[in-house]
């Protein structure tokens, strides 16, 4: 009865039933969690909609919420889609991914810790070497080196899907400097803006104390024999993509927003450049990379870092957040030994799943594959950033037969994963005015500190918008929604 | 504060108040020139060259200003580091590296009239949309002032944005007063004794927005003399040297009130040279116009320089 | 007995156009190590700048200068002196067991352990098409092998100044087959590695009153691991085990780790640098 009521605004929703749909159940019906939402919404015409939607995007664009694009040499200004359909996650739900996500950050950060020091995990075997010193973010700088409070990976971004049977899988663990995060907030503002109605019906966790538990992880790992740190977010600059981001982190946490060319070191302590002379600084968090915070150290040509940062870093005179180095832990050959990581330094079982990787080094593994080429996503383990990936129900018989000759060339250099359906979600298109399906995936945020582990209750969900598309980052045309997290 | 983020405050300051006058000298002149009661002040290219003029650019050869460009070139041409468009720009791009000092509000008022301007199309400018493009200027500038004022903590983040506006606005006001002048010395050939006629006092304090309450304190039509001791020397009128040296002295005390006596210090510049406002006569100034506009135009440059090497050497 | 040197480190720049900002680190202090302890250490420039010791990613000691005020010239000067003992190059205990040493090599905790000095650099690594130029001999201890291997690449190798730089590659150099010290190590390091023995390459100063090949500069050799001894020093430019008149400053993979100069110049146009080191004895 109640989905006739809500036809309006989605009368013309196209359900794939091979997708697992976040709002209806297998039998069309709506899924619990969503009942009151849909109510809500069916009291809406789609008119009303595309307008809420128009001025939710302005109001993104006048508070400057953007990213730049670049291209034909003009920079064009591009706000990050907003939909006005938030995903609600349960309590229970939320529970395993919340234990799960700490869970993980702090088996890497173990790992990151040994890698660093003993190398037990490689010494006995569990851990091939070559993962390691072959990785380009191994930094043999910081081999033996203690960071403060013994925290690497304070701040990591874990990206889990929901596959078709319903499940939570980790894709991947982002731990340089996973961002997004103010995202979260601004979608929640927006919402709230726009549909401040529906936030009464249900009971959702805050997303606003991100920024009180970033400070009080940042002070928590200060250098020795400081009372009272003084902490600061270091950015590359006003036209890095994610500034915004940066000034968010640094004006909600209350702390200065520096560059490169504000700091600088003397006697290996690192000081800002203030309207009244030198102060002091303790604790940086750097939304830089490894290789640009020390031109004396790394990149000689890096006008983003500041000289001797490095030599103050381990001097312990200031705490770098994340520590460098930890790049190593989050490229896709560790990735998947992730079970295997959180056994050997938790003697737990991992609380979420890891897609299952078949190794072609492993003979087993390796009939299976060429067996299932089209059923698999081949991936080679030393290429970033997507390259020389192929998804097996896309290629042709020849290009199958050109990827198993290939394997079998080189059997070590592939992995093989089951492919992965996300979930789909109702998203409102610009372009038909209507909900339609399409996939998504959840990004959260784990703060680790000295005696401290937060876990943002909410996230980002980030929407591929074109159709069919499993490829959800921004700079792909993704875009995102709120994220609810239900009290009960 | 970062002394480059103190940098950025001080100049978002100059630019919007830089915009602010620029728009409302174009408007102004332009619409008063139209029916001006003397062929001079008519004539289009006395009026363009005037333009030109306050921003730095006065031509000699007048015969070859076309109004399309001037207009243009002064409003919305990104590439003359003087066009409102160009300090919009810059404004933003200082408010986007203390973004995190300002409040969310003022951010969004800055970005949305950066917005407007970068937006505006050329053709209707050049149309028809000078007075509309100057009015909105004016009136985003406005909306800007009451957000500094009302939303941003009364700090030293405040502080500097004053400083900056108050010394830009004593800037340009002693500017637009030189270029007066100079379009009198060219027009009659003397600089001590320009415009006999009233209706070029009202353009310039109408460019100051200072008509009104002149009227209200003098109550009678502007000559010279008045207009000068009105927008330099008055304290009480917002606009003026003097108002805006108060003010400056006012912000720069608030930002160190240790360094007042020092006197290789910004503000001991700053305050000897209100002292000395404060203490002028008009009749003083009308002794030599020229010198005492010249005067003032350094001595403002040179607090300038010790501003930036006192706090924002970075 | 002990002998004490005086070691003078000169370094000269000029650039084309004025620089307004500078950084300078310099990694040419020795180490205070058992075989050596710096007494004295100085270090003076022409312009007026900052002089502040640190350290650099390997925990060596640097001097770090910066420049805030203009100039188009910089001279550095260094001057330790330092005390060493006089070692017995060959004073370590005698006894190897050939079979029990290469298991050990062959262990892979030992190889993940030494992981930093077995793997290849791009300064280490040899063309395929030489990698078994020359093959250790498991007749003969590790020590023997290295030994050979010193006496090996100073005859494969002729010195000359000149033909190579910094960033020379091996492949280059086994054609060429000359080369400084640097070039020297990088090939003893090569081999050693390949041959599963950790090897890792030395910077520091050489006392050149014996006649021994380097040059005015700043001198490099190689130190290997000894399975159930530690490091040992092999300067394969001179055929010798490295001995008394071997100061050290620091180590580490290649080259790369270990330059002795590094800067971060802003200004533009090109630049010169000069250097000179003088070895003394002192009685």
């Amino acid at each position: 009865m109640k989905y006739n009521k809500s036809k309006p605004i989605f009368s013309s929703y196209q359900k794939n039933s091979n997708l697992f749909d976040e709002i209806f159940d297998e039998n069309e019906n709506v899924r619990p969690t969503y009942k009151k939402i849909l109510e809500l919404y069916s009291d809406h015409s789609i008119q009303d909609f595309a307008s809420l939607n128009e001025k939710a995007k302005a109001s993104f664009f006048n508070q400057g919420i953007t990213f730049q694009v670049y291209s034909d040499k003009k920079a064009q200004e591009k706000i990050f889609p907003f939909d006005l359909f938030p995903r609600i996650i349960e309590a229970k739900e939320w529970d395993t991914i919340e234990k799960g996500v700490i869970q993980r950050s702090k088996a890497l950060n173990l790992f990151l810790w040994d890698v660093y020091h003993d190398k037990n995990i490689i010494k006995e075997g569990i851990v091939p070497i070559d993962l390691i010193n072959t990785s380009a973010n191994y930094l043999h700088q910081m081999e033996g080196f203690d960071p403060p409070g013994g925290i690497y990976n304070h701040i990591s971004g874990t990206d889990l899907i929901k596959h078709s049977d319903g499940k939570y899988y980790v894709l991947e663990d982002n731990i340089r400097c996973p961002s997004g995060v103010s995202y979260v907030i601004c979608n929640r503002n927006a919402l709230k803006r726009a549909l401040f109605g529906v936030f009464n019906h249900y009971e959702i966790h805050t997303v606003t104390d991100y920024a009180e538990n970033l400070l009080e992880m940042l002070e928590s790992v200060k250098p020795k024999g400081v009372d009272s740190p003084n902490c600061v977010v270091i950015t590359p600059g006003v036209y890095n993509s994610a500034y915004y981001e940066h000034c968010y982190l640094a004006k909600s946490s209350g702390i200065e927003l520096v560059e490169g060319r504000d700091l600088f070191v003397e006697n290996d302590f690192v000081y800002m450049k203030t309207i009244n002379g030198p102060e002091k600084v303790d604790v940086i968090y750097r939304r830089i990379d490894d290789l640009f915070i020390d031109p004396l150290e790394f990149r000689k040509d890096s006008v983003l870092g500041v000289p001797g940062l490095f030599a103050a870093y381990k001097r312990g005179n200031v705490t770098l957040v994340n520590a460098p180095g930890t790049g190593v832990a989050d490229d896709k050959a560790i990735y998947t030994y992730m079970p295997q990581i959180i056994k050997y330094y938790l003697n737990e079982e991992p609380i979420l799943n890891n897609v299952h990787t078949y190794h072609c080094s492993k003979p087993e593994d390796l009939k299976y594959i060429l067996e299932n080429v089209d059923k698999l996503v081949i991936k080679p383990v030393d290429e970033a950033g997507g390259y020389g990936i192929s998804i097996g129900n896309r290629l042709t018989k020849e290009e199958i037969e050109k990827v198993k000759k290939a394997i079998k060339e080189n059997p070590r250099k592939y992995i093989a994963q089951p492919i992965m359906s996300l979930s789909v979600h109702a998203t409102y298109i610009d372009e038909t005015s209507s909900f339609e399906q399409r996939h998504v995936d959840l990004r959260t945020y784990t703060l680790l500190g000295q005696d401290k582990e937060f876990v943002l209750k909410g996230g980002l969900t980030r929407v591929a918008l074109q159709k069919g598309n499993l490829i959800v980052n921004s700079s792909q045309g993704g875009g995102s929604k709120d994220t609810w997290v239900l009290k009960k | 504060m970062l002394a480059r983020v103190a940098n950025d405050l001080f100049w978002m300051g100059r630019y919007i108040e830089r915009a602010e006058h620029t728009a409302r000298y174009l408007n102004v002149n332009y619409f008063s020139s139209l029916d001006a009661p003397n062929k001079l002040s008519q004539s289009r290219t006395f009026v363009l060259n005037s333009m030109y003029a306050l921003v730095d650019n006065r031509v000699e050869n007048t015969s070859e200003l076309k109004e399309n460009e001037v207009l243009y070139d002064i409003a919305l041409n990104p590439e003359k580091t003087y066009s409102i468009i160009k300090c919009i720009k810059s404004a933003r791009e200082n408010a986007n590296s203390s973004r995190d000092l300002i409040s969310t509000e003022f951010y969004e008022s800055i970005n949305k009239f950066y917005h407007f301007v970068i937006s505006y199309p050329k053709e209707t400018f050049v149309k028809n949309g000078l007075f509309d493009f100057t009015t909105t200027v004016t009136e985003h500038t406005a909306i800007l002032r009451a957000k500094i004022r009302g939303t941003i903590l009364h700090d030293e983040v405040y502080a500097l944005i004053m400083l900056g506006m108050n010394i830009e606005r004593a800037t340009q006001i002693t500017r637009i007063i030189k270029t007066k002048f100079d379009d009198a010395e060219r027009a009659t050939g003397g600089y001590t004794n320009p415009f006999k006629n009233s209706y070029e006092w009202t353009t310039l304090l109408k460019c100051a927005e200072s008509y009104d309450m002149m009227r209200r304190f003098y109550r009678k039509t502007p000559t010279q003399l008045i207009t000068l001791e009105f927008l330099l020397l008055n304290p009480n009128c917002p606009r003026s040297v003097t108002n805006s040296l108060n003010q400056s002295y006012k912000h720069i005390s608030q930002l160190d009130s240790l360094k007042l006596h020092n006197i290789n210090s910004s503000s001991f510049l700053i305050g000897k040279m209100r002292s000395e406002y404060e203490f002028k006569t008009i009749e003083e100034v009308q002794k030599n116009v020229r010198e005492f506009i010249e005067d003032t135009l350094n001595k403002l440059i040179k607090i300038s320089i010790k501003l930036e090497e006192e706090y924002f050497n970075y | 007995m002990s002998l004490h040197y005086r070691i003078k480190y000169k370094s000269k720049n000029t650039y084309e156009n004025p620089v307004s900002e500078a950084y300078w680190q310099f990694l040419v202090t020795p180490e205070n190590n058992e075989t050596q302890e710096v007494l004295y250490s100085n270090f003076r420039t022409t312009v007026d700048a900052r002089i502040e010791n640190s350290i650099n990613g390997y925990n060596f000691e640097t001097t770090r200068i910066h420049c805030k005020k203009p100039f188009d010239k910089i001279c550095f000067e260094a001057e330790f002196r330092l005390h060493k003992k006089d070692i017995n190059p060959f004073g370590f205990s005698p006894i190897f067991n050939n079979l029990l040493d290469y298991n050990l090599t062959e262990n892979h905790s030992f190889k993940v352990e030494f992981d930093n000095f077995l793997k290849h650099t791009e300064l280490t690594k040899l063309p395929e098409n030489i990698k078994t130029i020359h093959k250790f001999n498991k007749e003969f201890t590790v020590f023997e092998n290295l030994n050979n291997l010193n006496n090996w690449v100073y005859n494969y190798l002729q010195f000359k100044i000149g033909v190579t730089k910094v960033n020379t590659l091996l492949k280059e150099i086994v054609v060429s087959k000359q080369g400084v010290c640097q070039d020297f190590s990088h090939l003893f390091c090569a081999i050693s590695r390949e041959n599963n023995i950790p090897a890792r390459y030395v910077s520091g100063y050489l006392h050149q009153g014996n006649g021994y090949f380097g040059d005015s500069q700043m001198h490099a050799w190689v130190e290997a691991f000894l399975p159930n001894i530690g490091w040992i020093g092999f300067d394969p430019t001179n055929n010798i085990l490295v001995n008394h008149n071997h100061i050290k400053v620091c180590h580490g993979k290649d080259y790369n780790d270990c330059p002795p100069i590094k800067g971060i110049i802003y200004a533009s146009g090109k630049n010169e640098t000069t250097h000179s080191v003088e070895v003394s004895q002192q009685q």
